[in-house]
């Protein structure tokens, strides 16, 4: 294999990162840029060529599609937000562990280290694993909505109701005592989901999110018999 | 309006530019202080299609590789006057403030 193939090559297995619509519509030309703009003799992709590939790449599949509506857009950038902001809240459960114990201890002086460490078990610990997971399904919903799947809005209406239920959950609990930041945290995570479901469920996001009707279960359900 | 959008915009203001013409125009325009590379390039030209600010011209095959040549459409040469016309009453007002202040002379 000489120079200009092994380039090629490497070029290529970076280009795969993209979305497919984008590497449909531009792949041969940026590989022609690529390869005008690489040095004489060159064998191998750089390292701040590849990064800049991969940053790209990153980018095509974070941007929603061309067809996507402006209501959807805006839907999707706030799931992004969300999934940013859900990691905050990770960082705020841990950073405040010590305030909240300390708020426990001024109402329940006899606190003992078994009692806390069950407080830690049952409320924070799945709260600190919860984050990171959440922020991903946070992830998925603004690439489903920004791909316009019809079950994105059923998933998502589910995920904003269950937040809500822990948000109550939270409350009585006494969380506006004892973790007054973290409640604060989590109230903004979900009041930009609130913003983010306004937005997919308004009129003029709705026929970009009509049911496929090449889907399985429709046509199962539309089949003769 | 990002700079690197700005300067992709303004290479294609007076003419048709295919992709590496814009990245070398782009390094001219910027006195070679931005320098894009071409990920970050057509990432760009993408997203400008996909927002309507520009659109392929034409299509030629050279040395049996594709060249788009893009061109700017007239939204987008209404937003990229609307940003020039921002910067340069800005950079005005900089300018005058810093002569009223004795600073560098225009």
């Amino acid at each position: 294999m000489n120079d200009r193939e092994s380039l090629v090559r490497g070029y290529r297995r970076l280009l795969a990162c993209y979305p497919r619509e984008f590497r449909r519509e531009n792949e041969e030309e940026l590989l022609g840029v690529l390869l005008s703009t690489a040095a004489d003799g060159q064998r191998w992709v750089g390292i701040a060529e590849a990064a800049d590939l991969i940053r790209g790449a990153l980018r095509a599949w974070l941007r929603p599609p061309r067809q996507c509506p402006p209501t959807v857009r805006a839907a999707v950038r706030l799931m992004y937000a969300g999934a940013v902001l859900e990691l905050g809240v990770l960082v705020t459960v841990i950073v405040t562990e010590g305030s909240v114990r300390s708020a426990i201890l001024a109402r329940y002086p006899g606190l003992t280290a078994a009692q806390w460490h069950a407080v830690v078990l049952t409320h924070l610990l799945p709260d600190e694993i919860a984050a990171p997971i959440v922020a991903g399904v946070w992830l998925w919903m603004a690439w489903a909505s920004s791909r316009g799947h019809y079950w994105a809005r059923v998933v998502f209406a589910v995920i904003c109701g269950l937040e809500v239920l822990s948000m109550v959950t939270a409350l009585s609990e006494s969380a506006a005592t004892f973790a007054p930041a973290d409640l604060a945290a989590g109230a903004a995570v979900w009041i930009v989901h609130a913003a983010a479901a306004l937005l997919i469920f308004s009129k003029p996001s709705a026929p970009f999110f009509r049911p496929n009707p090449n889907a399985r279960f429709f046509r199962v359900a539309d089949s003769p018999r | 309006m990002q700079e690197a959008t700005f300067l992709i915009l303004t290479a294609l203001a007076a003419d048709t530019q295919h992709g590496y013409g814009i990245l070398a125009d782009v390094a001219e325009i910027s006195g070679g202080r931005v320098r894009l590379r071409p990920g970050t390039l057509y990432t760009a030209l993408d997203r400008l299609r996909g927002d309507g600010l520009i659109e392929v011209d034409r299509e030629e095959i050279v040395d049996g590789r594709l060249r788009r040549y893009y061109r700017l459409t007239g939204d987008g040469g209404e937003q990229l006057a609307a940003e020039a016309a921002r910067l340069q009453a800005n950079a005005r007002a900089a300018l005058a403030r810093l002569d009223l202040a004795g600073g560098v002379a225009t």
